[in-house]
């Protein structure tokens, strides 16, 4: 019973860590259906920007993600207006295309700046536990966890709540209206780039005192993010939110109770489930098809 | 750039990197006329990944090379010629590899050939230069199924191969009185082809000296989140963790076993704790008493050993790597046999090799008839912040081992 129960707190610990890094993929992607392919290596620059607070000026990575999401901000609205806004005029698929290009681009930069080699933030409670009686809670991913659902909450508050969001929504839905109400749907695109980018700071700081990360660690959580934004449903907050835990458990009671070398199958296995079963997602309505705009 | 760098899903791509290079020399019928020395350089050829994921690394590799090649060349060079590298960039493809050996030896007609890095890489320019009769020296590619080709043309120039890892470690727990060894181990690795051989042969000779197996299982090489893993090893208490790592996996293995708290009383990991960035990792602190196996340390006293540390520092700035000294190592056994043998003989220097021992910066090596090297990888354990020697003596740095490794400082 220990057991299973340890199992299923690391498992709901690690989901949130997945939900977090794939929030700004799960904006751009529902919001404006642009894949930005790069939301890998802003987690891993997010992560060197953070380790770089920590190790030169000892600030905690936690405090270190929201001071990182200035820079990010400022990194999105910039990719949006040189980038997705010029390639979007010639051909909207070109977007993959280009931010795939951009991911290349940071990567070299990341080498570039701090190196080929491992790195990590050891902060005080890297490898601290919390115990509930005979289960385990790891400090770090707990912290983790919490910046997770701050995180969700924030940007889910934004997306529904918000005259922004109302904007951001309209512009996605129906450019040509948004415009007579007084939308800008450019200046929207670049607050969305703004916030998803400035998202990902949270999962880069996050990921700093995890795990090592080298400049090519964005292949692993490009392709994490992406499982967890098509498991929830394109676009849904919350539903990628419970992707990412439903991936957490999934994977560790694959690891413990069936075999350590199929949990890393777990991803492809359960989006191929759900495409054949539920493909609008687990957690969004099949939209209407005379709905289509 | 030792194994642990280069991308762990080699055992797919080896397979299909020796096929295709079967069948790209396959194609070549062109008799190779490359060995043959005329008035000019001695010129010896090699394809190594200086651009793509490892080519950072693989840059102190190029050094070795070219600190063996230059410093030959100011002592008159080889049988009274100067030597000359001819390096190609492969990009770690080992298509590309293919492709790069065969036009050494077909199209820029090479006199010797040194090898690349990795398994992944050197298990295609090794089939191809069998096929096209040349001599192959290589200064990594440990994995066991290099040497289950029938090639005779072969040689690593490390002193073991993976698979030999477990000999001085297994030999330090036999010697061990009985109430010190452990009882129970748990063997967990990654799917790769140098550390899961590895492991399955400490497994087997840990076994044979009655220790029992509490856990073992293999991981993907995509995994990032050891915390499962650990909470099963730390359940089933096993006194002495055996990690095939190849990675950072080592470091994070290491962390999720701290986070529960589960410290066993020994811990071995192959390739993970040689890198610089491991003690900062899991805290400098919980490296002690850690032990794994190198094929080099700087400090170990074979003759010309410190001479090559000081003269690569000096020419490059920095210490060598592991890399760089199995390079340089490659250079020196082709030498000595271009040196013994008095001509470029392909078939004799291979011979040569076959029935000599030959003197290394690490250590002596001789090989049996599948070019796999009869010698033993260095035991090294971390103490005090360094990582040292403990076996052989021959080798050793200290000749304190400890026995009973701390329990995690938070």
């Amino acid at each position: 019973m220990t057991e299973l129960a340890q199992t299923l707190i690391f498992g709901v610990l690690i989901g949130s860590v997945y939900a977090l890094m794939a929030t700004g993929l799960t904006l751009t992607f529902g919001v404006m259906k642009i894949v930005n392919m790069a939301q890998g290596a802003f987690l891993v620059l997010s992560a060197y920007l953070c380790y770089g607070l920590w190790s030169r000026f000892g600030i905690d990575p936690l405090l270190g993600g929201f001071i990182v999401t200035v820079p990010m901000a400022i990194l999105g609205v910039a990719l949006y207006r040189l980038v997705i806004e010029r390639v979007q005029r010639i051909d909207p698929g070109l977007t993959i295309v280009a931010t795939f290009a951009l991911a290349l681009v940071v990567e070299a930069c990341i080498t570039l700046i701090w190196g080929p080699d491992p790195t990590a933030s050891t902060p005080a409670y890297f490898n601290q536990a919390f115990r509930l009686g005979s289960v385990v809670v790891p400090r770090a991913q707990f912290y983790a966890c919490l910046l997770a659902v701050g995180v969700t909450v924030a940007l889910q508050a934004i997306v529904r709540r918000s005259w922004l969001g109302h904007a951001i929504t309209a512009a996605s839905e129906n450019p040509e209206g948004a415009r007579l109400v007084g939308v800008q749907p450019a200046r929207v695109g670049a607050w969305i780039f703004a916030i998803a980018t400035a998202s990902s700071a949270f999962g880069g700081a996050a990921l700093s005192f995890l795990y090592q990360f080298t400049p090519d660690s964005q292949d692993v959580w490009i392709g994490l993010t992406l499982s967890v934004v098509i498991l929830g449903g394109l676009g849904s907050i919350p539903g990628a939110f419970a992707a990412g835990l439903l991936l957490g458990v999934a994977e560790a009671v694959t690891s413990t109770y069936i075999s350590v070398r199929w949990s890393a199958a777990v991803p492809t296995l359960l989006i191929l489930v759900v495409l054949l079963i539920r493909p609008q997602g687990l957690f969004t309505r099949a939209a209407r098809p005379d709905a289509a705009t | 750039m030792s194994e642990r760098r280069r991308h762990p899903r080699s055992i797919r791509y080896l397979a299909a990197a020796s096929i295709t290079a079967l069948a790209a020399t396959a194609c070549s019928s062109t008799a190779s006329t490359a060995g043959k020395v005329s008035s000019g350089p001695i010129t010896i050829g090699m394809s190594l990944p200086m651009t793509g994921p490892v080519a950072d690394v693989s840059k102190s590799g190029l050094q070795g090379y070219q600190l063996w090649s230059s410093q030959l060349n100011a002592a008159g060079g080889l049988l009274g010629h100067q030597l000359k590298l001819n390096v190609l960039d492969d990009g770690f493809d080992p298509n590309q590899t293919a492709t790069d050996y065969t036009r050494l030896i077909s199209q820029d007609k090479v006199n010797l050939l040194l090898g690349t890095f990795s398994s992944l890489l050197n298990a295609p320019a090794s089939a191809i230069a069998a096929r096209q009769g040349m001599l192959y020296v290589e200064p990594s590619g440990g994995a066991a199924t290099l040497f289950t080709r029938g090639f005779t043309n072969l040689f690593f120039a490390q002193p073991g191969t993976t698979t030999s890892e477990p000999d001085r470690f297994v030999a330090w727990i036999a010697s061990l009185p009985a109430g010190q060894r452990p009882a129970t181990a748990a063997y967990v690795t990654q799917d790769d082809p140098s550390a899961s051989p590895a492991v399955a042969v400490f497994k087997t000779r840990l076994q044979a000296l009655g220790i029992k197996t509490v856990y073992d299982q293999t991981y993907d090489p995509s995994t990032t989140n050891f915390d499962a893993i650990a909470s099963s090893v730390a359940h089933a208490r096993p006194q002495l963790i055996i990690q095939g790592a190849v990675a950072d996996d080592g470091a994070a293995f290491v962390r999720s076993l701290e986070k529960l708290n589960f410290s066993p009383r020994m811990l071995f990991q192959t390739n993970a704790p040689t890198d610089s960035a491991y003690p900062g990792a899991i805290g400098r602190a919980n490296a002690e008493g850690v032990f794994t196996a190198e094929a080099w340390s700087p400090q170990a006293t074979y003759p010309g050993n410190a001479a090559f540390v000081a003269a690569y520092t000096k020419k490059f700035g920095s210490p060598p790597t592991e890399d760089a000294a199995n390079s340089y190592t490659a250079g020196q056994v082709l030498a000595a046999a271009v040196r013994a043998v008095g001509r470029i003989d392909q078939k004799a220097l291979a011979a040569w090799l076959h029935t000599h021992t030959v003197s290394t910066i690490v250590g002596p090596l001789k090989w049996n008839s599948a070019g796999d090297p009869e010698g033993s990888l260095l035991l090294a354990q971390w103490q005090s912040g360094k990582l040292q020697i403990v076996a052989p003596k021959s080798a050793a740095t200290t000749s304190h081992i400890v026995t009973v490794k701390p329990a995690w400082a938070s």
